[in-house]
């Protein structure tokens, strides 16, 4: 368990009775938005009554934020998002698998694609190693080492060899595999050792002769063992020579099942190359007791031990490997070449488990831990080590082990997670230490199943899509709305391709309500449209008939012409709501009539502004304003814009708000009325309708003048 | 994992901070301290922005909470103090500046001790605890008023209210995927129901019955041997049962779990024996606990402890709870 330290300290090592003392201690708040906590130190009674018990702390009230994880930074980062597409490729292929039909062949073709994305990460990893191995200058320090990623990739290509071998290989004897895993990644004997040694004219002088020319046998590296073998035809001991030129072509002939095409064969030639090992012993035993050593060592004991070698004694390996320094690992693979060279993949854990008894792992280094629960074919085991090591390497091996059916896939019932989920979610949780990794986080958590996919939602709807407004109310720069606008839609577009419906509700809304606040009506209605928020378009459209009160008419107009559109589309969605569609249809309208009107149009405003009222678009709380507007018509010079039976509707219309307005509805007819007469009271406006009806009562007046009744007739008596 | 090393944020409070919380996106930091005031400051990668913040002024006593409103209700913040009051904060929209008390609620009549908002789905409603020993709830109407709903919830004093999640637990477990742009199928209507921790040593569990419009007690939870001092209901994102998290003056930290709605809560205390220096009896932290917190998805609990420690536990695949992690100076 790693402690969280405040930086800088808030009391002094060794103060902490001090702190308490002063009647204070320490609290914390998890954030929404990442792996962080607000710290701070606070105390449990009013801070008062602390200082009238005579208790004293500092004067600065800090609050740290710390991170419960390392957040990814540098290489790391780099590591994380490129990892992140081998395992959207490994969800494809799990999900497409799972929808077709299986078969002999399907099920192999799949399991080939699934060895070849394992590869990809076992070849990243190297990568990754290579690249932190590099001794250049860099401009961020690699947040984990080389070292890190070399374990990775140690732990992921034994996966690979143990449990993702071609399907030639699947049931053919497992010890080449091992040993050459072995020698790949743990180099012994080192090519430093080889080229001290060949630089002298008698090798077997140096004391690290013998030990390298048995760890090269026990390795099965033939090519290394045979040049040194040779070396000694110059050796004092004639004994020695002959041994060494009989031994050479024995092991330059070692059978390696690699280079038969059918075990039987492998056997057979395996079995006639023992028969020459034990003539070599015998040839051995023949040498006198006093010719066995020479001023440098016992090179009878240690010719012995390379015999005991080829002849897969198994107390002779083990005694071998613990003077070489080698362990377990090497115990392993040389059993699988020397002592049980048929050895399959699932006898391995019986064997492995014998030699473990003996040489056990190294409980506190991870890797090695990982290397022996592979071996001992304990894949959840592994996953326990592998996510003390690094959440990344447990979450990518559950993945993999899942379909391979290593790990059940049915879910706990205490946690109601399944294995792989709960090391994918480990993952994910890690992944959201940077908030930045969202997508990627959210991937990774829809991977688990529904409760994976709620803790997508949370991440889904904390992605900061929120603009910030200027102190003057003005709206960050147009590209920083491009920007956010292309956050939202990616937002978006990951709600719909893991189906998050409710989520893209909610992110919808929230953006709208942002648009409204910045009075984007055109995207804000659409995102309401979106959210199927239809009590939000009705406060975009209630925000919108405001700007006419405090704006006037162009404002208006123009706040209208961007969330037309929006009309046909709203009319075209079934789950629309009447009441709201219909008062965006009215504020449409009545900025296409103030259009009309401001454009000199006059006898289609005329239209405009009887169809509003006497279809009843427009709301009761408007009427009083459009009958204002239409006295404006009334009174336009030399023009009869209403037929006497268009007047007769106003007429009505007004009467009604009048009426009611007198019968205590007031509020209901005249407040908007009211509130385009800057700072008048509803007598104000009764009185302002009133003088409207003098108006209208005059016009009608003159209709009755004029013997016909029709608007066009009308017009052309005023002589137009 | 070795953590990051944290930046301070300088509060420039007076005196003594008493809560701190971050709001909906984790950008803004609210606190609240012993010199009456509460404090707003945008935060970018743990460090505060736009030098010393906003002040809000107008509590005459030590305030001792403050909570963020769901971002759907605008940028909202309730605070509680010393004074008997809680106040409800809006932050004004451009080009007025600064933020504005849009409520003052003073039917207590005792120091008010906590606030919660209810889960966003409910409404704009917030539940307040009271050392009077009542609990209020406020309710945002329709027609822009607020309602009140006062009723006696623990003898002595009420210490904090902590609401339940609005969906139950195991709703997001049978999925019922909708296509965006189709209708959202019928839910059943989310339930009202929070938690109050008191100075009688219970838990107890308020719901609301939409049929009397009125607020009853559902359950008592007896465990703690002295005040139970904080309350957290955990998020249930995810989570097959309900979990509620008690801070408690005998020194522990009880977790109570509801397997389903007609199950009845069981209890399990945290153990901190193993972490503990001074080799506390199993089951007692070493001093009194005051504060319990569970982050985001419901998985981690940070547990505030009288010793100067913030530890942060989490449940293993067993059932158990294991400390991950503690913060020290």
């Amino acid at each position: 368990m790693d402690p969280l330290r405040l930086f800088p300290p808030l009391f002094e090592e060794g103060k902490e009775a001090a702190f308490l003392q002063s009647g204070r201690t320490l609290s914390a708040v998890p954030s929404p938005r990442d792996n962080t906590l607000a710290v701070f130190a606070t105390t449990l009674t009013d801070a008062h009554a602390l200082r009238a018990s005579g208790s004293a702390y500092p004067p600065e009230q800090d609050v740290y934020t710390a991170s419960l994880d390392l957040i990814p930074s540098s290489e790391r980062r780099l590591f994380i998002t490129d990892t992140s597409v081998i395992f959207a490729a490994f969800q494809n292929l799990i999900s497409s698998t799972a929808r077709q039909d299986t078969g002999i062949q399907r099920a192999e073709q799949t399991l080939t694609m699934m060895t070849k994305l394992a590869l990809d990460y076992v070849n990243f990893t190297r990568e990754c190693w290579v690249h932190a191995s590099q001794p250049v200058k860099r401009a961020t320090p690699l947040q984990y080492d080389a070292n890190h990623y070399r374990s990775l990739y140690t732990c992921l290509s034994l996966f690979v060899v143990l449990y993702l071998p071609e399907s030639s290989l699947e049931d053919a004897p497992v010890g080449e595999e091992l040993m050459e895993w072995l020698n790949i990644h743990f180099i012994e004997p080192t090519s430093e050792e080889g080229e001290q040694l060949s630089s002298q004219d008698n090798p077997w002088e140096d004391e690290s002769f013998w030990p390298y020319i048995t760890r090269a046998v026990l390795r099965g590296l033939s090519n290394s063992s045979v040049f040194f073998l040779k070396s000694l035809a110059r050796h004092p001991s004639e004994h020695l020579q002959d041994l060494a030129e009989h031994l050479s072509p024995l092991l330059e002939s070692h059978p390696r099942i690699t280079h038969f095409s059918t075990e039987r064969d492998f056997v057979v030639a395996f079995r006639r190359w023992k028969e020459r090992v034990k003539s070599i012993r015998l040839e051995l035993d023949r040498v006198p007791e006093k010719e066995r050593r020479d001023d440098y060592a016992d090179w009878w004991s240690h010719f012995s031990n390379i015999v005991g070698i080829l002849e897969g004694r198994d107390e002779i390996i083990r005694s071998i490997c613990t003077e070489l320094g080698g362990d377990w690992k090497e115990v392993c693979a040389a059993w699988g070449v020397y002592v049980d060279h048929r050895l399959r993949r699932q006898d391995l854990p019986d064997a492995v488990g014998h030699i473990l008894d003996l040489m056990p792992p190294d409980p506190t280094d991870m890797e090695d831990m990982i290397h022996a629960a592979l071996f001992s074919g304990q894949p959840g085991s592994a996953l326990t080590h592998a996510a003390k090591l690094d959440v990344w390497l447990a979450a990518h091996l559950a993945d993999l082990m899942e379909p391979m059916d290593l790990l059940d896939a049915e879910v706990d019932d205490e946690s109601e997670l399944s294995a792989r989920q709960q090391h994918i979610l480990a993952y994910a949780d890690y992944l959201r230490s940077d908030p930045a990794l969202w997508r990627i986080t959210v991937d990774y958590f829809c991977s688990c199943g529904p409760i994976g996919k709620g803790r997508a939602d949370e991440v889904l709807l904390r992605v900061p899509i929120r603009g910030s407004l200027g102190p003057d109310g003005a709206r960050e720069d147009s590209t920083d709305v491009a920007e956010r606008l292309g956050i939202l839609k990616e937002v978006i577009k990951t709600c719909h391709e893991y189906e998050r419906a409710s989520t893209h509700r909610r992110v919808c809304s929230i953006a709208a309500r942002d648009f409204l606040r910045e009075k984007d009506y055109g995207l804000s209605i659409s995102y309401m449209v979106y959210a199927e928020d239809w009590r939000g378009i009705g406060r975009v459209v209630d925000a919108i008939l405001s700007e006419y009160v405090l704006h006037g008419p162009e404002d208006f107009s123009r706040s209208v012409s961007t969330v037309a559109p929006a009309l046909q589309e709203l009319r075209a969605h079934p789950g629309a709501s009447g009441v709201f569609v219909h008062r965006l249809m009215f504020a449409v309208r009545y900025a296409e009539f103030h259009k009309r009107r401001l454009g000199g149009d006059l006898p289609e405003a005329a239209t405009d502004v009887l169809a509003m009222l006497s279809e009843e678009i427009a709301p009761r709380s408007w009427w009083g304003v459009l009958l204002c507007d239409a006295v404006e018509l009334l009174r336009a010079d030399g023009l009869m814009l209403f037929t006497s039976f268009g007047a007769v509707q106003l007429l009505k219309k007004l009467e009604e708000v009048l009426t009611r307005s007198a019968q205590g509805s007031g509020e209901e007819y005249l407040s908007v009325l009211v509130k385009t007469m800057q700072g008048a009271t509803e007598k104000e406006a009764i009185y302002r309708l009133k003088a409207a009806r003098l108006v209208l009562a005059k016009y009608y007046a003159r209709c009755t003048m004029i013997p016909i009744g029709g608007r066009d007739v009308l017009v052309s008596h005023a002589g137009i | 994992m070795a953590p990051a090393d944290p930046v301070p944020i300088e509060t420039s409070h007076e005196d003594m901070i008493h809560d701190a919380q971050l709001d909906y996106y984790g950008k803004r930091l609210a606190t609240c301290s012993s010199d009456r005031t509460v404090k707003v400051f945008d935060v970018v990668d743990g460090e505060a922005q736009r030098g010393a913040g906003q002040t809000l002024k107008g509590h005459t006593g030590p305030v001792w909470q403050v909570a963020w409103a769901h971002p759907k209700y605008g940028h909202i913040l309730a605070s509680c103090s010393y004074d008997g009051k809680v106040f409800i904060w809006k932050e004004q929209q451009p080009p007025t500046q600064g933020w504005q008390r849009i409520k003052e609620h003073s039917l207590h009549a005792a120091s008010v001790n906590s606030v919660s908002w209810a889960p966003h789905e409910l409404g704009a409603i917030l539940a307040c605890a009271s050392s009077d020993g009542k609990v209020s709830v406020l309710t945002f109407k329709n027609d822009g008023q607020w309602g009140a709903d006062v009723f006696e919830a623990h003898a002595i004093g009420c210490n904090a209210v902590s609401w339940a999640p609005a969906t139950r637990p195991g709703a997001l477990i049978t999925p019922t995927p909708v296509a965006p742009g189709q209708p959202a199928p019928t839910r059943p209507a989310p339930v009202k129901r929070f938690a109050s921790a008191g100075c009688d040593n219970v838990v107890k569990i308020w719901g609301f019955s939409e049929d009397t419009q009125t607020w009853g007690e559902e359950d008592v939870l007896e465990g703690h041997t002295d005040w139970v001092r904080d309350v957290a209901w955990a998020p249930n994102i995810g989570l097959p049962r309900s979990y509620i998290a008690t801070a408690s003056q005998d020194k522990t930290v009880l977790i109570w779990t509801k397997d389903s709605p007609t199950a009845p809560w069981v209890k399990t205390a945290l153990d901190p024996s193993g972490i503990s220096p001074t080799g506390a009896p199993a089951g007692k932290f070493p001093d009194v606990v005051w504060r319990v917190s569970w982050s985001l998805a419901g998985n981690i609990l940070a547990v505030s402890c009288g010793d100067g420690k913030v530890t942060l536990w989490k449940e293993n695949l067993k059932g158990g709870w294991e400390c991950v992690s503690d913060v020290t100076s």
